[in-house]
């Protein structure tokens, strides 16, 4: 995290800050992307998945999942939702789609391709970042729908392409909006004062929840984790979304 | 999704924000949910019994059952958890006009948050004759969390798994079960997303069915599934065969309550239909079109066991016959059924996935439904049934007065 000392005291600061931390991100997913396609050229499958899945955390940390970059943002990481044929379709693109290739048994020739044009897409993120600012009315709803689309993408099973990392993926969604909440604290607890600490406590139970269901350090297969500890992660995370939906009307000026 | 659905302060910064925080809670004083006003559907929810058990005398047209793991983590939370739900329980069963005040507990506070009712029964909540029931299954009171152990009722054990059954493990378990009645289908929706709701983080649904409940056709009892007028025989409230009394031999504070057992059970509906009608007539001991015992006129007649010892009009493997042969030592083995019917999709053979939620409320389990289920256990209906979930449960009882909590005997 690359939280301030002090919380931005306004929309504008918070903003600011939020841009160094995401172009950080950024530097971070290129780093993963390209040995991501350094194992895949090697036929390094364990770790390719492994890169896969760091560079997919990073960009949910990233907590653009919702399409709040227009179309540089979707083509990172489209589900493959609205496609004719779904995950076979030759228009599924983006890191799911190599999610796909390397839990079906796909090699260097068909996700290469996938990878160098996703490489493409981030240095065009990268490049235009600065002027495809965070909108700073979006940053209410970012506290509140980074995790609305962990819920509906990926504790559904409804995203998945084959990884079954639906837990890791949303452990990286926690910290995308524990990063945005930490650069609104300063404006929110003005607008509802203890109301931070408050989400604090919910998130950081949304991450316990989360951790509670690895073994051995490792991430188990969402389809197999056993219902009681489903249902601990999705009360918690239930409880903090019915307080995260209360961000957006606070900062409200209707 | 909207990415600009609204405009917000931008740039602003604390103080002058702090305006906006003028709480909504404008009825805060009054925390119990107020008296509803009288209308011919309303159920009471006050009573020293729990309503959706004898309470409409004719149930309701749709329900849910709902059985759900609790998370509350000590006893405290586990209280405020059984207060949220006795207040939801009075304000949804008594009917909400838009003009009416809220208690303050049901208010977030925020102006401008988003609504605090899902709009799905219009600006003014009917009563539609809705009831919830509240049960609460062995499991809890084993929780040492919640420190209730010397409080669980004797014999409520996990459900037993009987020779026929194929339990599903997606269909059982859970700490607590809600059964909401109502006579519409989007009441009953309206209520269970209303109270989870109101109560996330608490309680996480284990599993759910929904049901409806037949018209008569042409009177008298309504017909299930396979065409059969059901529950056709129940025993009376003043028969003392449900609500746990006095002398019970059960913890002090259980008195008022019954046992529920809630059992799913898929019915083979295409292989049924492919039956003669008098062998249907014979597994189950009626007529299908009168509903009356074999050899009888009306389905209230009583059959005659005793001059046919030898099962030659109403077998004695009839359905009937063996769920209550009508002597002595099987009187007090009757118990309240209020079942309904459920249909869930497609099977996996193409079949449609139907069948009855079985709801039975007796004083004892073991003496009651499972007497009962022992004696119905190589039935010839078997081959067309498939139990495959449910539980058992506690079912709490009745709050008496404005201010009490069901489950509040837990605490005491």
């Amino acid at each position: 995290m690359t939280a301030p000392a002090a919380p931005p005291a306004t929309m504008n600061d918070a903003v600011a800050a939020y841009h160094d931390y995401l172009a950080e991100r950024l530097v971070e997913l290129r780093g993963h992307a390209l040995t991501l396609r350094a194992n895949i050229g090697n036929g390094a499958v364990t770790a390719a998945m492994q890169a896969w899945l760091d560079a997919q955390q990073t960009w949910q940390r990233v907590g653009a999942a919702y399409g709040s970059f227009g179309d540089l943002g979707d083509a990172i990481a489209p589900g493959s939702r609205g496609l004719d044929g779904g995950a076979e379709s030759p228009d599924f693109k983006g890191l799911r789609r190599i999610e796909y290739g390397l839990w079906h048994g796909q090699g260097a020739g068909e996700l290469i391709p996938v990878v160098d044009k996703l490489l493409e897409d981030i240095a065009a993120l990268e490049a235009k970042l600065p002027e495809t600012a965070v909108e700073p009315s979006d940053m209410p709803l970012r506290l509140h729908e980074i995790l609305e689309d962990a819920q509906r993408d990926h504790l559904s099973g409804r995203g998945d392409q084959g990884s079954g990392l639906a837990l890791a993926l949303a452990r990286a969604d926690v910290e995308a909006t524990q990063e945005v909440l930490e650069v609104l604290r300063g404006l929110l607890e003005n607008l509802k004062a203890g109301f931070p600490a408050r989400l604090d406590a919910e998130l950081a139970a949304v991450a316990a929840a989360i951790d509670a269901t690895q073994r051995d350090d490792a991430w188990a297969d969402y389809a197999k984790v056993p219902r009681d500890e489903r249902q601990a992660v999705n009360a918690a995370l239930g409880r903090a979304l019915e307080s995260l939906s209360l961000v957006p009307a606070l900062f409200s000026t209707d | 999704m909207q990415i600009q659905r609204r405009s917000f302060l931008i740039g602003a910064g604390g103080a002058a924000a702090g305006g906006l925080l003028a709480a909504t809670a404008a009825h805060a004083e009054s925390e119990a949910p107020s008296a509803p006003a009288a209308s011919s559907d309303v159920v009471d929810f006050l009573g020293a019994n729990q309503a959706g058990v004898y309470r409409p005398a004719a149930q309701q047209q749709h329900a849910c059952f709902a059985a759900f793991k609790v998370l509350s983590r000590d006893a405290a939370e586990l209280r405020s958890l059984l207060q949220k739900l006795t207040v939801k329980a009075g304000i949804l069963g008594g009917g909400h006009k838009a003009n009416e005040a809220l208690p303050a507990s049901e208010l977030t506070g925020v102006t401008g948050a988003p609504p605090i009712n899902s709009g799905i029964m219009g600006e003014d909540i009917p009563t539609a004759g809705f009831t919830m029931t509240l049960g609460l299954a062995g499991s809890l009171f084993d929780n040492p969390a919640y420190g209730v152990a010397a409080k669980k009722p004797k014999g409520l054990t996990d459900m037993k798994v009987f020779p026929k059954d194929q339990i599903d493990q997606e269909w059982t378990g859970g700490d607590l079960i809600l059964q909401l009645c109502a006579d519409s289908s989007d009441m009953v929706h309206y209520a269970l997303r209303d109270i989870m709701k109101a109560t996330r983080g608490q309680l996480q649904l284990q599993w759910k069915i929904n049901g409806f409940h037949n018209r008569p056709r042409p009177d008298g009892a309504p017909r299930n599934l396979f065409g059969y007028k059901d529950g056709i025989v129940n025993p009376a409230q003043d028969e003392k065969l449900v609500w746990l009394g006095k002398d019970s031999g059960q913890p002090a504070w259980a008195e008022g309550g019954t046992f529920m057992v809630v059992r799913i059970i898929r019915m083979l509906v295409e292989f049924w239909d492919r039956v003669g009608l008098g062998e249907q007539d014979g597994m189950i001991g009626r007529h299908r079109g009168s509903g009356a015992p074999l050899g009888q006129d009306k389905e209230t007649d009583a059959p005659d066991y005793a001059s046919d010892p030898k099962g030659e009009t109403i077998p004695l493997d009839a359905h009937i016959r063996l769920a209550n042969p009508r002597t002595k030592e099987t009187a007090g083995s009757r118990m309240l059924r209020r079942g309904y019917n459920y249909e869930l999709g497609v099977d996996l053979n193409g079949n449609l996935q139907a069948g009855l939620i079985f709801a039975s409320f007796q004083q004892n389990i073991q003496e009651q439904f499972e007497a009962t289920q022992t004696r119905l256990a190589n039935e010839p209906m078997t081959d067309y049934i498939e139990p495959f979930g449910g539980g058992y449960f506690f079912v709490v009882p009745g709050v008496q007065k404005e201010g009490g909590f069901l489950g509040e005997g837990l605490f005491a």
